[in-house]
């Protein structure tokens, strides 16, 4: 019996509680937070931005300059040609 | 924009008191209740344009304060893991003050048996220990208890019948510790 009232009293501990306030200033942390997150999350959308542009110009050229490079066949037969001076 | 600025503002006085308290329930200190309540509204800011309407704007909000205080338990309990071989972190210390845990808010007679009744129910498991806030603290009923967890009235029926046997059984173990301080 006295374990059973223990048991109950502790269940029923909470009865009457009330409500606890938040601190006054909570609000404005909150909007702290808020356009914290907005501030870094337009500065993180610039550097991604940057870094894809900065990607597509550096591939754009490699390619320009790999194309630079290849000779094409009529070239080649025509330095062959002025370095030996025979056709076969 | 000013438009959503004065909605949110009007939500946040609406249901801060709302939001705290029931994360302090679940995380019983007042430190982070608070972290809990900024988590909350920040996320509330930022989804409020997502929000359909499908649910009570009090039900969407209970649900988020619910999952975002589970999602710090779990993560300071995983912190408490990761420094189990090193040095103690102040979250586990904190942690281990939370049996002792004091609401500021309820009546001062009754202070050491709810501090004990905190202590019980962290032992709970999540939708248990849910289901027992939300009806028992909280003073929700069953259908409203319902909604925010998504399930049926039967089953928040059980679930607070098997919280409520659970706590029996565990407070049942801790009488006899607390005959023999006695």
């Amino acid at each position: 019996m006295e374990k059973e009232n223990w048991i109950n009293s502790i269940i029923n501990s909470t009865d009457g509680i009330t409500k606890v306030i938040p601190d006054e200033q909570l609000f404005s942390k909150i909007q702290s937070r808020i356009i914290n997150k907005e501030v870094i999350g337009t500065r993180w959308l610039w550097l991604a931005a940057a870094s894809f542009a900065l990607l597509f110009l550096l591939n754009a050229k490699a390619i320009a300059d790999k194309n630079r490079n290849v000779v094409s066949p009529i070239e080649s037969i025509a330095a062959n040609l002025s370095n030996s001076n025979q056709l076969y | 924009m000013k438009n959503q600025e004065t909605d949110f503002q009007n939500i946040y006085n609406q249901y801060r008191i709302l939001v705290y308290n029931l994360a302090l329930h679940y995380l019983q200190n007042m430190e982070d209740a608070e972290e809990v309540t900024q988590d909350v509204f920040v996320q509330v800011y930022h989804s409020l344009h997502t929000f359909k309407g499908e649910s009570a704007l009090k039900t969407w909000i209970y649900r988020i304060t619910i999952n975002k205080s589970l999602d710090f338990i779990r993560h300071k309990n995983s912190s408490k893991r990761f420094y189990v071989f090193g040095k103690k972190s102040n979250n586990e210390k904190e942690y281990l003050n939370a049996s002792s845990f004091e609401h500021p808010g309820i009546l001062l007679e009754n202070k050491e048996n709810a501090a004990i009744l905190y202590a019980t129910i962290n032992e709970l498991t999540e939708n248990q220990k849910t289901a027992f806030i939300l009806s028992k603290i909280d003073g929700l009923t069953n259908p409203e208890i319902a909604a925010i967890m998504q399930c049926g009235i039967s089953a928040v029926e059980s679930l607070i019948f098997r919280a409520k046997s659970a706590l029996k059984e565990k407070l049942s173990k801790k009488f006899e510790e607390h005959r023999k301080k006695k």
